[in-house]
């Protein structure tokens, strides 16, 4: 009778941390990712997953957080947010994740959030800065990454200061949505600022192809430097058009716009763009990570990597760090507090030091300032991670 | 001035791709009395295909269209014969809803094998040429010099060759045409290989043009404009809507601007659908779908 007593007690206290949140057990914790892996923007879903899963075996080869394994659980929402919706509620009840790192697009997580704040899940958004994302600040929630209207800001600052065109007119082109507003914040505060001529603001339909009436436009209002707020084809497209009626221009790029995909499609075209980033492309940093990716990940892994890889790997990193400050008695509502102190976290130069100690619990506002080499398709740093946000 | 030449070159050759896929559009339609749905796809599958063939031999324009022809002609067969030939004698509206299907599943197994990732066209000079003071890239050229060989082909195949005089027959009254001894199933077998072989060539000059990426099928829509204008029954109208539906767009952005070009050409199906149904070419007895 005694030894059964004993048993039972020893049950009890072995199986504590299954009375603690879902997804912890003696052995593993399960981190969810909810993920573009078809369709037209797979390649970001695929890299941010490659990203998650470089960072997991990393830190499970070094003993695991106190000697728990991480385990990525992963769902396609091929960057519908209704999907997005669905698969979240899955990982969350059916495969019982403890917390979440990918998070798929703007609309796709704001479709989640609801499911975020009524789990308490700890989150870490990496792929999407927006402000809808972190204003009003939901509790459970820390976002890595700056703003387009900082890095818009950031890079115009960088051509009017530094590259100085003789009788700048700037113009804008941008998507008709959400994304392309914040692409005009950067370019209206940078305009304001510098009192430079304003020449012409144009507006597309997302998924537009032919851009050769808005270049015309552009050059007939005399632009010499371009907020080129279109994505891949279209931005590539942009300047095929300008390189065709012979516009000598400075270009300031979204960062998409530093992916080898939209490098092969954008470098023809002649121009030295320029792109502002919260990540790191081209320094020790980035090649240590790919270096090391070989270890961990197949083939067709590695050629999946790019910026989105790097900055899931850091939010993985981040996250494990704050479930690793709570020590055996792991939970939702300690990793949370855990996060909201992470200070200058350092990501070894993938991203600025990451810190969530303020206000709104997003990190990495900081920008690094590139321009592309069209002839070797390579960027040069112009600029050190900088912070271009407003004071 | 110099603006408005301008827009007009550059719509004229946004234009020649709306007209060569809407061509492909009104070729079907004539012989068969169905709208093909799955044009779009077509042009992205054969474009891709040919994408494929210029990559791993490094064939220059001419000698892929060369071969890509071919190969577009014999998959318009296929579809035909595997996905449309057994609806022979169903409802228009279920033969329609299988082009509709077509069209998801050619865009499927498009992304499953080339994958999501845009890319530049490879095998046209990219040298900037001018004609007179306009510039344009020789894919540009090109498109206006294809749409110009195919309009020209189609008045003569469909006016001067017994298979296109077939073909219109068909097209005026299936029923007497079989009475006539004329083998309708072959005649849709047909249309649908030489749309294949349209879609082709516009698939070709679009992507050079605009890069050759996974959502390149939404063309097909943005052509139906193109189609309604000319008339869906009428090959060489569709082609001509084409190239007024590319001006007008440009028109539209170029001087009303944020982004009007996108919805311009939808505009002129409403108005051409209320003011003249059956566009500016076709037929009055047009019954849509």
């Amino acid at each position: 009778m005694k030894s059964l007593v004993l048993g039972f007690a020893a049950l009890l206290m072995s199986s504590s941390a299954y009375a603690a949140d879902p997804g912890v057990t003696d052995t593993e914790i399960k981190i969810g990712d909810v993920n573009i892996l078809t369709g037209p923007a797979s390649f970001i879903g695929r890299a941010v997953s490659v990203g998650s899963k470089m960072a997991a075996a990393e830190i499970n080869e070094a003993g695991g957080v106190n000697g728990r394994k991480i385990v990525i659980a992963t769902e396609d929402d091929g960057y519908v947010p209704a999907r997005s919706f669905q698969g979240l509620k899955k990982l969350i009840e059916s495969d019982e994740i403890f917390a979440l790192n990918g998070t798929s697009g703007t609309a796709n997580i704001l479709a989640m959030l609801p499911l975020i704040e009524e789990n308490n899940l700890p989150t870490v958004v990496t792929t999407t800065p927006a402000e809808l994302v972190y204003k009003p600040v939901r509790p459970s929630v820390f976002v890595i990454g700056a703003r387009y209207v900082d890095a818009f800001y950031g890079q115009l600052k960088y051509i009017h200061d530094k590259l100085e065109p003789a009788n700048p007119v700037y113009g804008l082109i941008r998507q008709d949505d959400d994304f392309g507003v914040t692409v005009e914040g950067g370019y209206d505060r940078a305009v304001k600022e510098f009192g430079v001529k304003d020449g012409i603001r144009l507006k597309f339909k997302r998924g537009t192809t032919n851009f050769s009436a808005e270049v015309l436009q552009l050059r007939a209002a005399g632009v010499n430097v371009l907020a080129n707020g279109g994505i891949i084809a279209g931005a590539a497209n942009i300047l095929g058009e300008a390189r065709k009626l012979s516009m000598d221009m400075q270009v300031a790029s979204v960062w998409s716009e530093d992916m080898p995909p939209s490098v092969k499609l954008s470098a023809p075209a002649g121009y030295a763009y320029l792109v502002g980033d919260y990540v790191a492309l081209n320094d020790q940093a980035t090649d240590a990570f790919d270096a090391t990716a070989k270890k961990y990940l197949s083939e067709g892994e590695v050629a999946a990597i790019n910026r989105y890889s790097y900055i899931t790997y850091v939010g993985l990193k981040v996250l494990a760090k704050a479930m690793e400050g709570c020590g055996k008695e792991l939970t939702r509502a300690c990793t949370i507090e855990q996060l909201r102190k992470i200070k200058d976290f350092d990501t070894g130069g993938l991203t600025a030091p990451i810190s969530f100690d303020n206000d709104l619990q997003l990190s990495g506002t900081s920008l690094k300032i590139y321009q592309l080499d069209p002839k070797t398709q390579k960027f040069t740093t112009l600029q050190d991670f900088t912070d271009f946000s407003a004071k | 001035m110099e603006f408005f030449v301008l827009l007009v070159a550059t719509g004229l050759v946004s234009g020649a791709a709306y007209g060569m896929i809407a061509m492909g559009f009104a070729l079907i339609y004539k012989a068969t009395g169905v709208v093909n749905f799955a044009q779009g796809e077509l042009v992205m599958l054969t474009a891709y295909i040919a994408f494929s063939i210029a990559t791993s031999f490094e064939l220059s324009f001419f000698p892929l269209l060369l071969v890509t022809i071919p190969i577009a002609m014999v998959i318009g067969l296929l579809l035909e014969r595997i996905f449309i030939r057994p609806m022979l004698g169903e409802p228009v509206f279920a033969i329609v809803m299988v082009t509709i299907g077509l069209a998801v599943i050619i865009r499927g197994v498009t992304i499953m094998i080339w994958g999501p990732d845009p890319f530049e066209f490879p095998g046209l000079p990219t040298t900037v040429i001018y004609l007179g003071s306009l510039p344009f890239y020789p894919a540009q050229l090109y498109a206006l010099g294809a749409l110009a060989v195919l309009v020209l082909a189609a008045w003569a195949f469909l006016n001067r060759s017994r298979v296109g005089i077939a073909m219109r027959a068909v097209a005026a009254n299936e029923k007497a045409a079989l009475l006539m001894g004329i083998g309708v199933p072959r005649i849709h077998a047909l249309a649908w290989s030489l749309s294949s072989a349209i879609a082709a060539v516009a698939g070709i000059l679009f992507a050079a043009n605009f890069k050759l990426g996974p959502d390149l099928w939404f063309q097909g829509l943005k052509s139906f404009p193109a189609v309604i204008l000319g008339g869906l029954d009428s090959v060489i109208g569709a082609a001509i809507g084409g190239l007024v539906i590319g001006v007008i767009e440009n028109m539209a952005q170029g001087y009303l601007g944020q982004g009007l070009r996108e919805i311009a050409g939808f505009v002129v199906i409403v108005l051409v659908l209320m003011i003249r149904p059956y566009g500016l070419f076709g037929e009055r007895e047009i019954e849509r779908v």
